[in-house]
């Protein structure tokens, strides 16, 4: 039917409430995350066979009979995305184990989250608007239940509202932006759209409609990549979810937007005849800015990460604004470099609130010299985060700021002094982490739990290994660039059988 | 058949005024009545462009919009159980109250 992975994580997400309340009846409801961990790993073994598929031919076209027009649309890039989606999934997954264990409804829980990877994986491999529409709502009607899942507490409420209000707005302006799009050219399917788009001389009147359906796609994702006029959700939704939670909406959530936005913009408004580049220079810029002064003036833990994952999506868009192969190698390998690295450091900081109870930097000092190993993986981490070079974050960063200066260099500028200014919050957060002196609540903090600790040093591990070996990943984001800007081989694989 | 260009009109007519409600009004399920709007004026939209002609319906179109129609009624249904769980927190209905997450 779909694709062997969206197919598996599809049946595991339908029969994930059954299992759940079956392992609630039994009393063994720690079963449900192994369930979601192992089901996660299927899922990758899966992708890994997909991989080799995409391999041998480029493209990849998986139809609907009983829908004439959708299909599903498999290129390097959707494969790299979902790797990124699957194993943080499955990280966050083994992490909410112990982290959950304390929460009522967790078969709740594990479905949803099952639920947002599914919709993430289906964004990815989505080939037209119908797939990506459903698959997109999919994923944020889940992660608006999973960020107020704590409801006892007014403050997931809150986030959770202020959260929904913006999302759904930004649904409504990619709605709005599909009937412009289908209005124009009569289909809904990304290759034709293209193809009609793509290439042809169009009248100034249907010129002005198409940057209004541009400006209405970069703003209705860009709400959700939380871009700067738009990202005031994030630094409220990030901290009020649970922590794995925290995890995925941070390294894999606001990705998605990234993704879609650039799939979207590669393919229906070549770069070439509408020039968005400069503006999604000025937006980049502006992001990064903002996120990373706003971080510095935080203290809550949970707060300073949100902030400085906004700053973060600011330097993938430089990658993306100077649209040269190049620049989105550096923007794609960012992304998942990103993903390990924020993920680790928000599970880091879950280990410290699991054995503490807050959140405050001020109350947490000293907590590094009672819980070593999980601030060893947390400064690999940050270090990784400020780009210092045997670790993955520097081979990204430095990729995307070469990229830049050949003909942005404004951007390369901007980039390296943000990269300057975040060194102040995560030093500061360091330091005060690893003091002499504890102050009184962390005097009973342990060290976290194996099942706690295992994801987050398999992905400090994975950030030192893709800084020292870099070869894999950067030929993998190479070819997942490279399958973005070849439209040749992604309109021809499609438009045989249409 | 009505022109393409009337139903259109009306549609972002519907999503000014549904945004109008988001950002105006101080009840939270007035809030959620604008969200309900501006759903319906982009699913509007999406049907006047799929039904322009005399009898031709354009399948996957009319689909999509009638699964924007569900999403749209999920979302209320989620913001809604939000706003009942907001109003234990807080006892009253006016956002200007959800204010403790400032910096």
């Amino acid at each position: 039917m779909f694709t062997p992975v969206l197919d598996s994580l599809i049946i595991l997400t339908v029969l994930a409430p059954l299992v759940g309340v079956a392992a609630q009846r039994i009393k063994a409801v720690k079963f449900l995350g192994a369930y979601t961990s192992v089901g996660f790993l299927f899922a990758i073994l899966n992708l890994y066979w997909l991989y080799g598929e995409v391999h041998a031919s480029k493209v990849l076209v998986f139809r609907l009979t009983a829908l004439p027009g959708s299909c599903l649309v498999v290129d390097m890039l959707s494969i790299f995305m979902g790797l990124v989606f699957l194993l943080l999934g499955l990280m966050a997954s083994i992490f909410s184990i112990r982290y959950m264990e304390h929460d009522t409804g967790l078969p709740e829980y594990f479905t949803l989250v099952l639920a947002m990877i599914t919709g993430m994986v289906g964004t990815v491999f989505a080939g037209d608007f119908f797939t990506l529409f459903l698959f997109w709502e999919l994923m944020c009607i889940s992660s608006y239940v999973l960020v107020a899942f704590r409801k006892q507490t007014w403050e997931p409420v809150e986030a959770g509202f202020k959260y929904l209000i913006m999302s759904v707005s930004g649904s409504v302006l990619i709605l709005m932006a599909i009937a412009l799009l289908y209005g124009m050219t009569g289909t809904v399917n990304l290759a034709v759209l293209s193809g009609r788009l793509g290439g042809v001389e169009l009248t100034p009147a249907a010129e002005r409609w198409v940057y209004f359906a541009l400006v209405l796609v970069i703003t209705g994702f860009g709400i959700k990549a939380s871009i700067v006029p738009l990202h005031t959700w994030l630094p409220d939704a990030h901290p009020a979810a649970p922590t794995p939670i925290s995890a995925l909406l941070s390294g894999v959530v606001i990705k998605t937007g990234v993704y879609a936005l650039c799939r979207i913009s590669f393919l229906i408004f070549p770069l070439i005849h509408f020039h968005w580049g400069i503006l999604i220079g000025v937006i980049s810029v502006l992001t990064m800015t903002v996120g990373n002064i706003m971080a510095l003036l935080q203290n809550d833990i949970k707060r300073i990460l949100a902030y400085s994952s906004i700053s973060q999506i600011g330097y993938i868009l430089i990658g993306v604004a100077v649209g040269t192969q190049l620049g989105l190698t550096g923007a794609i390998l960012h992304v998942f470099n990103h993903a390990l690295m924020k993920g680790a450091a928000f599970l880091c900081a879950g280990a410290f609130i699991h054995a503490v109870g807050t959140r405050m930097l001020d109350e947490l000092s000293g907590i590094g010299r009672r819980m070593p190993l999980s601030t060893i993986a947390l400064c690999i981490t940050f270090f990784g985060l400020i780009g210092i070079p045997p670790l993955s974050g520097f081979i990204s960063k430095l990729i995307l700021f070469e990229a830049a200066s050949a003909g942005m260099v404004w951007l390369t500028i901007a980039g390296i002094i943000n990269t300057a200014i975040s060194t102040g919050y995560y030093l500061r957060f360091i330091n005060i982490i690893i003091r002499h002196e504890s102050s009184e609540r962390v005097t009973v903090a342990k060290e976290a739990p194996v099942t706690m600790l295992a994801p987050i040093f398999i992905m400090a591990l994975l950030i030192i290994l893709f800084g020292i070996w870099v070869q894999p990943i950067l030929g993998f984001a190479q070819e997942a660039a490279a399958s973005l800007l070849n439209l040749k081989a992604y309109i021809s694989a499609v438009g045989g059988g249409l | 058949m009505i022109a393409v260009n009337i139903v259109l009109g009306f549609a972002i007519v519907l999503v000014i005024l549904g945004f109008y409600c988001i950002s105006v009004k101080r009840n939270m399920i007035k809030m959620i009545i604008g969200i309900e709007v501006m759903t319906n004026g982009a699913i509007l939209s999406l049907v006047s462009f799929a039904s322009y002609k005399n009898g031709f319906v354009d399948p996957l179109v009319h689909s999509l919009a009638v699964m924007a129609i569900a999403v749209g009624g999920c979302i209320a249904a989620v913001a809604l159980s939000l706003v009942v769980h907001a109003y234990k927190h807080y006892k009253t209905l006016d956002i200007r109250e959800l204010r403790r997450l400032r910096w």
